[in-house]
């Protein structure tokens, strides 16, 4: 997946850049609220549960200040994605147990098959191993700057 | 939409979920990327809880669907069912919104409207 397709698969309808929610439901909750406020879901129910259910098979919470909660639903008619930002972090239940500043929320169509949102995990969790691109994506704090920091990755 | 079909949508994305951890190739995909898929047993006993909240008959039709496709409930996009592609009928739309259960009268699968 090159840069500049990853950087078009973000709205700037759907980014949080500081979240309000302090826990780890809450910040789910407020993540599927956002979707359904910007009318890519109607139901935000379903979503909800199966992102729960996904934190119960493990944390998406992989350590270095960063989260990837997915799943695919049938309420999701089309690959989502939402970025969010906590400036302070929350506590995600990360693998390395440290806050939590930035969430890639990945969401995808479960007529379709997994590879469907699999690249694009994939994609991301290199990305965020840049320490550079890393220290960037703590800081963005408007959708332009968040182009720059997926645009300019060549990974 | 009624809340039975609300639980049958909620187990299948549940279904999907456990089958993904299931499949070697892509449990390996996500532990490669670092993901710990650990709690594949609270996901079962979580499916346990859900099937055990849904009346018998619904989960039995669901259970046969599921055996015979990939997916028993399906989204309708364009008027189509997305599992066979068949346009639905006019009448459809009348009864669907009523809340009722809808089946494809061609694939027999249930149907999902987005």
């Amino acid at each position: 997946m090159e840069s500049k397709k990853l950087a078009s698969l973000f709205q700037e309808d759907l980014c949080i850049f500081s979240l309000r929610s302090r826990k780890k439901t809450s910040v789910l909750q407020e993540m599927v609220r956002h979707l359904k406020a910007s009318g890519k879901i109607a139901d935000e129910h379903f979503i909800l549960e199966m992102l729960k259910n996904r934190e119960s098979l493990g944390s998406t919470g992989l350590g270095l200040g960063v989260a990837f909660p997915h799943g695919r639903s049938i309420a999701i008619p089309d690959l989502t994605v939402l970025f969010a930002r906590s400036p302070s972090g929350i506590d995600f239940e990360a693998l390395d147990s440290e806050p939590t500043k930035v969430f890639f929320l990945i969401l995808a169509p479960s007529e379709k098959g997994a590879e469907t949102y699999l690249a694009l995990l994939s994609r991301l969790t290199a990305l965020v191993q840049q320490p550079e691109t890393l220290e960037k994506l703590y800081e963005v704090k408007n959708f332009e700057s968040l182009q720059a920091v997926l645009g300019s990755d060549n990974g | 939409m009624r809340e039975e079909f609300r639980l049958l949508v909620a187990l299948q994305d549940l279904d999907i979920m456990i089958k993904e951890v299931e499949e070697k190739k892509t449990s390996d995909q996500l532990k490669n990327m670092g993901f710990q898929l650990d709690g594949l047993e609270e996901l079962q006993k979580a499916r346990a809880t859900l099937a055990g909240k849904i009346p018998p008959a619904l989960r039995n039709r669901y259970e046969k669907l599921a055996g015979r496709y990939r997916m028993a409930i399906i989204p309708v996009t364009d008027d189509k069912c997305l599992g066979c592609f068949v346009k639905l009928p006019t009448s459809f739309f009348s009864s669907a919104y009523s809340s009722e259960l809808i089946t494809c009268e061609n694939c027999g699968r249930l149907l999902f409207i987005p």
